[in-house]
């Protein structure tokens, strides 16, 4: 570290990049005979708060393998290395990501594609998997949700991994030590496995129109399932992050999956089924992560925790059980499952609820089943608990979306108003409306929707401007970033050339606002003579989609039948209700009636 | 209360200030030293930092305070407990906080790698104008107490606090001066009311 000491001086927030952190794990060079890194394509600060990222590399450590991580620095430290010719190098072990026997990318949002490529180069490694071929370079793989369409990224990894991370990835590491590296029989043998997509061993193939029409080689991938969560790794040992990361506490995982199936909602389909842990488990692990990390809250995460069955006696227990000063805190809390009694935190003023869109027509069509009486009535609720800031989260462009729904946007903005107003009440209140930009997604039924045009965009979002009560804090998303999510989201292999030359002319840090170059893009995809609008229009039902190859375990019939609903404006409901027969069945406790935990 | 002395060293340098409140909170908490919460309408843990050091200043001299009834081996369990770098040199009950923030009005540093120079070229001027961080020209001179050679090493003494100069500052100004450049800068000591 001594030599990087000036650069370090010059740089924001140089602690990123020093290691050292309390409770990090003390990785041992050449354990097990398999050396890990664990990447994150982005900031230190965001990485540390991933949780993914901690359980796969503990799957690592507890078969005795070492793994170390790292992340994406910033420009000025990226630059200084570059400049002092010194690779990029592991958190805990300051070792060349090239000596490494594998580098596992975590892609969880589109947006920071090309930064993989950033990282690789500045860590000495050619990008495309074409340039490595004969050399002596680490395994570049990759997981998380996007992986689940693996093909925009499929020229620059060797393996990805599809589904549940806690076992697969350190299956795969046993299998190359046993076959002495990478070799043709390693490659035979991990491509059986549940999880494991091999692009080498995959060739989409195209018809004389130029259309998706088969996948030659291995043409089915099945995702990896981890059937139980109660048992499942979890990391309570964890590094303390130097500078303070965006989500600076401990985080529970009080299940994976969600059962609501909000037809936009690609983390609703693949993270299926509903896997939970035990209030016990959860307890335990709760008291040692204060224990071992001294945060002072706690987060209970989840897609959807207001559906654990056993909330209240989670509180109650975990109220017992930790210091009296460790706050609680319950992200992605349901309209429906807002309850005044936890919720109420004299702190706290700001209240978020998710309505997606504006009319109760329209919340059909996404099957998101909360009425606007229930929202109203949550928000109610919340200000007769002291809150006196609402926050809403909707989405424009949503398929069969008319002003009509914008108007609907609008008018629960009055409604909440009138509501507030029924009482004196100390403050103010605020209201801020957020309106993303619908993202069609592989493995929903939303899958073959096209997203809308930029024109569209901006009358929605002029229509919204326009119309919104007064004193309404209005923000909305860019449209660029919007399109680009969808087409990386959606697209297939000839996408590999285009990431690159927009990483050659200068994008990375995408999913940053100030460091979007959209112009870089724009220029990578007229260079390449592709189309960023053919990714986004909406796509036969007959034809071969690009991620068809991968098994998610979600049929596609229930997606199309799904579909079908949503544009005849029918719910379907939760799978609270009654299995909806999506597919997973035989691996769902849902489907066997098993709603609680252990 | 318990007043404490405290390292920043060992890759600790690199922690802003504001962070490593967080790490002090967070190493009591897992020590298990219950600290005293303000009563305000935000309630915050009372420790109170001195003043803050800049990024990359290692020191073996901090001082910190925190309101606690913890009557155990404070120095013991803290030093279990705390980041690499950060560790507590000395601790003592005190009935008043000694807030070390106002009381420690000068520090005194070592560095290498400065070019050998007469000290009296320094400490003789009556005036030494430079240009601070947010460009403004200030006179140093007031603000510096002591420098001096032993061995190799370059000690000086600076003020804190209120009329602080920052050492990075000042080893900059006798780079430009002298030539050669600072390879590490340490705070050795720390005086005032209260320290020890």
């Amino acid at each position: 570290m001594g030599s990087l000491r000036k650069l370090l001086l010059k740089c924001e927030k140089p602690s990123r990049y020093t290691g050292g952190e309390y409770g990090a794990p003390n990785p041992e060079w050449g354990a097990g005979g398999f050396n890990f890194c664990m990447c994150f394509p982005d900031l230190y600060e965001v990485g540390m708060s991933n949780l993914g990222i901690k359980i796969v590399a503990q799957s690592f450590e507890e078969r005795g393998m070492c793994a170390d991580f790292c992340f994406a620095p910033a420009h000025d430290f990226g630059n200084g290395l570059k400049e002092l010719g010194v690779p990029l190098y592991s958190l805990a072990l300051k070792a060349p990501l090239a000596d490494f026997d594998m580098l596992g990318f975590s892609l969880q949002y589109e947006l920071s594609y090309t930064n993989v490529l950033y990282m690789l180069e500045l860590a000495g490694i050619p990008l495309t998997r074409e340039e490595r071929k004969g050399g002596k370079y680490p395994l570049i793989a990759a997981g998380g949700p996007c992986a689940v369409n693996p093909e925009p990224l499929a020229d620059f990894f060797d393996i990805f991994f599809i589904g549940d991370g806690e076992s697969v990835d350190a299956d795969v590491a046993e299998i190359f030590v046993q076959c002495g590296g990478a070799t043709e029989q390693f490659y035979s043998k991990i491509s059986k496995l549940d999880g494991v997509y091999v692009p080498a061993l995959t060739a989409p193939e195209y018809d004389a129109q130029g259309r998706l029409c088969a996948f030659a080689g291995v043409s089915r991938v099945k995702r990896s399932l981890i059937e139980e969560l109660d048992s499942a790794i979890f990391p309570t040992r964890i590094a303390v992050a130097n500078c303070e990361s965006v989500h600076d506490r401990a985080v529970l995982e009080v299940m994976r999956g969600c059962y609501r199936g909000c037809r936009f909602c690609q983390a609703g389909f693949i993270y299926r089924p509903v896997r939970k842990r035990s209030v016990s488990t959860l307890t335990e692990q709760a008291c040692a992560l204060i224990a071992n990390t001294g945060f002072g809250e706690v987060s209970l995460n989840s897609l959807s925790t207001g559906d654990y069955g056993r909330l209240p006696e989670l509180l109650k227990s975990l109220k017992g059980a930790l210091p009296p000063e460790i706050t609680l805190a319950l992200p992605s809390l349901r309209v429906d499952s807002f309850e005044g009694e936890f919720a109420r935190d004299s702190r706290k003023t700001s209240l978020t609820f998710a309505p997606e869109a504006g009319t109760q027509r329209l919340r059909d069509v996404i099957n998101k089943d909360i009425t606007e009486e229930e929202i109203l009535r949550a928000a109610e609720n919340a200000f007769n608990a002291g809150y006196s800031a609402v926050k809403l989260y909707f989405m424009i462009g949503l398929p069969t979306e008319t002003d009509e729904d914008l108007q609907g946007i609008c008018d629960i903005c009055d409604k909440i108003r009138a509501i507030y107003g029924r009482q004196k009440r100390a403050k103010a209140l605020r209201i801020s409306v957020s309106a993303a930009t619908f993202v069609p997604k592989p493995f929903t039924p939303f899958q073959w929707e096209r997203q809308i045009g930029e024109e569209e965009v901006k009358y929605k979002q002029n229509y919204l401007i326009k119309h919104l009560p007064r004193g309404v804090k209005f923000s909305w998303s860019a449209y660029y970033p919007s399109l680009l999510e969808a087409v990386l989201a959606r697209g297939d292999r000839s996408l590999g050339e285009v990431v690159l030359a927009a990483y050659k002319n200068g994008c990375t840090f995408d999913g940053w606002d100030n460091l979007f170059n959209e112009q870089g893009w724009k220029k990578a995809f007229n260079d390449c003579g592709i189309h960023a609008e053919q990714f986004v229009q909406e796509r036969a039902e007959d034809e071969l989609l690009p991620w068809d190859f991968i098994d998610m375990m979600i049929d596609k019939k229930f997606l199309l039948s799904e579909r079908e609903k949503a544009l005849a404006g029918k719910v379907t409901g939760s799978c609270l209700s009654g299995c909806k027969a999506c597919g997973i069945q035989k691996h769902c406790p849902a489907a066997r009636g098993e709603y609680d935990c252990v | 209360m318990i007043a404490f002395k405290y390292t920043k060293t060992d890759g600790a340098e690199y922690i802003s200030h504001l962070d490593l409140l967080r790490h002090i909170d967070r190493t009591l908490r897992r020590a298990g030293i219950e600290v005293e919460y303000s009563q305000g309408f935000h309630r915050h843990p009372r420790i109170f930092m001195g003043n803050p050091l800049a990024l990359g200043v290692r020191s073996i001299s901090e001082f910190c305070a925190v309101d606690t009834k913890f009557d155990g081996d404070f120095m013991c369990e803290f030093n279990s407990r705390s980041p690499d770098g950060v560790k507590c040199l000395a601790a003592k009950i005190t009935d008043i906080n000694p807030n070390f923030a106002e009381s420690i009005t000068a520090c005194s540093y070592e560095t290498e790698g400065i070019n050998a120079f007469d000290p009296g070229l320094v400490l003789e001027r009556e005036k030494i104008i430079i240009t601070d961080l947010r460009g403004r020209t200030v006179d140093i001179r007031p603000r510096i107490c002591a420098v001096e050679w032993q061995n190799k090493k370059l000690n000086f003494t600076l003020h804190c606090g209120e009329n602080n100069l920052r050492p990075d500052l000042f080893c900059n100004f006798l780079s430009d001066a002298f030539g050669g450049e600072a390879a590490y800068i340490l705070k050795t000591g720390s005086f005032g009311d209260g320290v020890f």
